[in-house]
């Protein structure tokens, strides 16, 4: 389909921006969840980046790999934090402005928390120190602002030849990407399923109960995992 | 189609769908009673709902993006020749990615809500997402191994052209389907996410205007996922009785087959699903691969022009 230039750079701003917000919000903002939440919005603003270069897809494969792994990686970095909802880091810490402006609606009076600095210049919440700030902040901003001049100024000067002018969309591109994985790439393709299936036996393996007696000091946790739930409430 | 009218029509069939699908689910849940509703249980259209400590963003954004995922997947579900939002060629593909957006949805809006039940929901429904979308994707290769295509239109046209409803040739697919599109929709047996022990997951924690359109996006999956099931294994809007009328009746029949199958199986835990997925449904749909590409290779559901 067509798409009038003026409105194909209008699209692409709106597209490229919400790439790069994601990725801010996915670095700044106090939720994990929401973290995982601004990566995957990223991922799918590269999608409809995708989606505009006629690569439909490519773009449909990035969207479904990156919803259903985010949603799952997600959960299990639920899982192994300790504040993933935000609301403790959020009502204590201080924050810089765009820190504020993602974390927005997740602050809350949390009992548990003491007021910033009261801890002796670490930020302290239910017992764990909460800072943010780690001496190789100062100096990771500049390096940041570095990769970012060179990356734009690569793009900008643009020092590789401009290859996809020349390329035509293709309306078969699904049975043209089969054809190469089935053929020229096959080894590759092969070798991935291979190691896929070596990670499931893994995790199965994993996954097994132990055939070895637990040792004296885990009986309590054995007992409290093989303990009938409590029933629901009623109401 | 153009633009406008594709929205247009899209708009229409997301309402006229999850009406459609909302009473017959209903007329049939009268008959079985015994059966968890899961998310056709009434929603509290009626009440105003404000959970006290939401994550603003996601509560607020997450109906509409279940809303949004199914009226996308609408897009490409032919009910006619020219009678399509749009005939993509990787139409097939297309649907199974972006329905997911409804399980997305249901993260975000589990979390976003923070009520225990809801919290809950948010968990079982992503597990349930890992259970449903490996078969799911296997059911549906069957028949676009047949079709030798990715476009919805194409599917129905080898089927016409072939004389032969996939059905026919891939009951095993069928099945594998009717048993993924419940998970996919959340109907009995798979209702877990939106169980009564939870006081219906994520549909407790909203009310109003929000309510009712997890109600219509609801309604719509099912609606989708039955349309869908028509396409792929019953020939479309080709057929003795054709064009939409057809589509029609054979969408609310594939409905009311997923609806229907719900009552002779007890209610399924999130564990019980992902175990069925993974030691049964997984490799009955590899051996259907296998069968279907072996039918392919003695020139079953090819039609001579090939």
């Amino acid at each position: 389909m067509e798409i009038a230039p003026a409105l194909q750079i209008v699209l692409f701003a709106v597209f490229a921006a919400i790439s790069v917000l994601g990725a801010l919000g996915m670095a700044t903002t106090m939720s994990m969840f929401r973290s995982g939440v601004f990566l995957m919005a990223s991922f799918f603003g590269v999608a409809a980046l995708f989606l505009l270069l006629l690569a439909d897809l490519l773009s449909l494969l990035q969207v479904m790999m990156y919803l259903g792994g985010m949603l799952v990686m997600i959960l299990f970095m639920v899982l192994f934090s300790s504040d993933p909802g935000g609301s403790m880091m959020a009502g204590m810490m201080t924050m810089t402005r765009v820190e504020k402006a993602f974390s927005r609606g997740l602050s809350r009076p949390s009992p548990m928390a003491t007021p910033h600095g009261a801890g002796g210049g670490m930020d302290m919440a239910a017992g764990h120190d909460m800072s943010m700030t780690t001496p190789a902040r100062k100096w990771a901003r500049h390096f940041g602002w570095a990769v970012a001049v060179v990356l734009s100024g690569a793009l900008v000067l643009r020092p590789v030849a401009r290859a996809t002018e020349r390329a035509l969309p293709d309306p078969r591109s699904p049975e043209r990407i089969g054809d190469l994985l089935m053929g020229k790439y096959m080894i590759a393709f092969e070798g991935a399923g291979l190691l896929i299936l070596l990670g499931i036996f893994g995790a199965v393996l994993l996954a097994r109960p132990s055939e070895r007696p637990d040792p004296e000091d885990r009986g309590h946790l054995r007992a409290a995992v093989d303990a009938p739930p409590p029933p629901p409430e009623e109401g | 189609m153009g633009v406008a009218p594709a929205l247009a029509w899209t708009i229409a069939l997301s309402g006229g769908g999850a009406a459609l699908a909302h009473a017959v689910e209903r007329g049939l849940r009268r008959t079985m009673p015994d059966v968890d509703p899961g998310p056709a249980a009434p929603v509290q259209i009626g009440v105003e709902r404000a959970p006290a400590q939401t994550d603003p963003w996601f509560y607020s954004a997450a109906p509409a993006i279940a809303l949004f995922g199914v009226a996308l997947a609408l897009v490409v579900i032919p009910f006619g020749g020219q009678l399509v939002g749009a005939d993509l060629e990787v139409g097939a593909f297309y649907y199974l990615v972006v329905l997911d957006f409804v399980s997305l949805a249901i993260a975000l809006g589990g979390w976003g809500a923070n009520t225990p039940d809801a919290v809950e929901a948010c968990y079982r429904a992503v597990a349930q997402l890992v259970a449903y979308v490996v078969p799911l994707g296997l059911a549906v290769i069957g028949p676009l191994m047949m079709a030798r295509t990715l476009s919805t239109v194409a599917i129905v046209e080898a089927q016409h052209r072939a004389g032969l409803w996939y059905v026919v040739a891939q009951p095993v697919g069928f099945a594998l389907y009717i048993a993924t599109g419940a998970m996919q929709g959340y109907r009995a047996p798979f209702t877990e996410p939106f169980a009564s022990q939870i006081h219906g997951g994520v549909l407790a924690a909203y009310g109003g205007a929000q309510a009712l359109v997890w109600r219509v996006a609801l309604s719509a999956l099912l609606f989708t996922i039955a349309a869908m099931g028509a396409v792929l294994f019953l020939g479309g809007y080709a057929g003795p009785i054709g064009g939409p009328i057809g589509m029609g009746l054979k969408t609310l029949g594939v409905l009311v087959l997923i609806v229907l199958a719900g009552r002779f199986f007890r209610a399924r835990s999130t564990a019980e699903t992902l175990a069925l997925s993974w030691k049964v449904l997984v490799p009955v749909g590899l051996l259907n691969v296998g069968l279907v590409g072996s039918l392919i290779l003695l020139g079953v559901g090819q039609s001579a022009f090939r």
